[in-house]
């Protein structure tokens, strides 16, 4: 007979390192606002979560982050992540704004944002990026139009250039099992946000390829469900320090600088 | 973890190698996955190769192998349609296979570019027999492609549609990947299959909303979704993972989770 747990929960502190708050443009969501999402993770047992707004990483990053802002509105389970976009945003504005708010993290988006992934785009951020030891998210994932190919040769060869600043692959989906488990091999400095990678045994493969101290959860609600990848992770054979740090303590680590 | 004990049958798992890491036929990891997921059994088929024959046997050998925990699908191939009703004689006799599996898109058939007649036969043959049918479908789009194989969402003024639902009535018509839940809810081509009593819905999707599933559940009840992996392509937990979480009653999931794949294959676990 089979073996199921129909009331799942997590037995670990949470820390969702990718989710979404307020509404994208290309799709109705079920929950958008603060509230809802707060009630989601308390159902789900996420107690924090790592938050970047839609259209910071779809379209405008300024605009975007701003609403994020309005919507976290001081709420502590939520740790604001900002998008920039190298190739348009003034980064002394930028800077500014990421210490105003106390931001730990930022995400780039070259396929919405539409830039090559090099040193002649990036160069002043990447220094940007050391100095301030601020953990880099390198969003994967893109749907539907004006968007262009993630290029990982172009993404791999720059962040071999720069050793010192963290990176995430983040929104990498089952299909990319071809690269992405090598790229991981090859860079030291970069972790794995796993919130869109399904592939079979993918927890314990991610932990063997980088390390149980690079693998993170992440949901990617709403426009995917939370539990699920929690799930997995859960019923992967982790000791209960493995478990912990895959649920949550890796990312606080980082967003800490350590 | 508080587990239960419920019969946990995957509907959808795939065997034949496809040079791609985990589509390799390595049974001691599908084994492992299986038994990490809580899975009783897994209903196998072989969909990737132009010779059907051969596809039909890479399943027995698995089989074979472990009568215990895996159970055979069949494939046909609808370019070579002369061969087809031997193989289906084959498989649903000599190798006791549960229902058929289809991949129409995968190969080469759309609303526009063919015609459906290659597909009668076989359709006919599984009809004469009450024989379940599952067919690959992926988002609206796919759905429109293949849709004139189950009658749902194709147009009704394009010239290859054909009611399949009408014109093969005994046949149980199963939906791959349209009961894992849309990108988005409402999604019209789950909305189409409200009120289709012999059209099952399978879960297995690489992506799914939040509140997508639930949605899927609400709207053509727990007794016609039908839980599946994709597996070797998706880790098995997954999937199960977004039934036992999702917001519905207990009963709905273990339902979805194995009870309706039983009752609709006549199964004995």
């Amino acid at each position: 007979m089979g073996k199921v747990d129909l009331h799942f929960q997590p037995t670990v502190p949470v820390f969702d390192a990718n989710m979404h708050l307020g509404r994208p443009h290309d799709r109705r969501v079920t929950v958008h606002t603060a509230e809802d999402t707060l009630a989601a993770m308390k159902r789900a047992g996420v107690g924090k979560a790592l938050v970047h707004h839609p259209h910071a990483s779809f379209r405008d990053s300024h605009d975007g982050n701003g609403w994020l802002m309005e919507l976290i509105d001081g709420e502590p389970a939520f740790e604001p992540q900002f998008v920039c976009n190298p190739s348009f945003d003034n980064l002394d504005e930028f800077a500014a704004e990421v210490e105003e708010h106390g931001v730990r993290s930022v995400r780039l988006v070259p396929t919405y944002h539409m830039y090559p992934f090099r040193d002649w785009v990036l160069g002043r951020w990447l220094e940007w990026f050391e100095d301030r030891n601020l953990a880099v998210w390198v969003q994967v994932n893109a749907n539907g139009n004006n968007s262009v190919d993630f290029d990982p040769s172009a993404v791999h060869d720059t962040i071999k250039d720069h050793p010192n600043v963290k990176f995430v692959l983040s929104e990498f989906h089952y299909q990319i099992a071809l690269w992405v488990y090598p790229f991981l091999r090859s860079l030291p400095n970069v972790y794995a946000e796993c919130s869109k990678f399904v592939s079979t045994n993918w927890v314990p493969e991610m932990i063997e390829v980088s390390s149980v101290d690079r693998v993170m959860y992440g949901s990617g609600f709403p426009t995917e469900a939370l539990a699920p990848q929690l799930y997995t992770i859960h019923r992967s054979g982790l000791s209960d320090e493995d478990l912990a740090k895959v649920c949550g303590g890796n990312l606080e680590r980082l967003l800490s600088g350590a | 973890m508080a587990d239960i004990d419920t019969p946990i049958i995957d509907f959808h798992c795939h065997l034949g190698r496809w040079g791609r890491p985990h589509i390799d036929d390595d049974i001691d990891r599908y084994l492992h996955t299986m038994d990490a997921a809580g899975i009783d059994k897994s209903l196998v088929n072989c969909i990737w190769f132009g010779d059907a024959r051969r596809c039909n046997d890479v399943v027995q050998k698995f089989v074979s192998a472990r009568p215990d925990r895996f159970l055979p699908v069949a494939f046909v191939t609808p370019h070579y349609p002369d061969e087809a009703i031997a193989e289906l004689d084959r498989c649903f006799g000599e190798l006791g296979a549960k229902f058929l599996k289809i991949y129409p898109n995968y190969f080469g058939y759309d609303t526009t570019n063919y015609p459906p007649e290659q597909f009668f036969p076989i359709f006919e043959w599984c009809d004469d027999r009450g024989i379940a049918v599952m067919s690959h479908a992926y988002g609206p789009y796919l759905v429109l492609r293949t849709g004139w194989h189950i009658g749902l969402s194709a147009p009704r003024d394009n010239p290859n549609y054909v009611n399949l639902l009408d014109r093969f009535p005994n046949v149980k018509w199963v939906i791959g990947h349209k009961g894992g839940g849309p990108g988005q809810v409402p999604d019209a081509s789950v909305e189409a299959c409200r009120d289709l009593p012999n059209v099952w819905l399978e879960t297995a999707a690489s992506s799914s909303a939040a509140g997508a599933f639930e949605y899927v559940v609400d709207t053509v009840g727990a007794d016609r979704v039908i839980y599946g992996s994709d597996v070797p392509l998706f880790d098995q937990r997954n999937e199960v993972a977004r039934i036992a979480t999702a917001d519905i009653p207990d009963e709905s999931k273990k339902k979805i989770l194995g009870l309706n794949a039983i009752n609709l294959l006549g199964l004995e676990i």
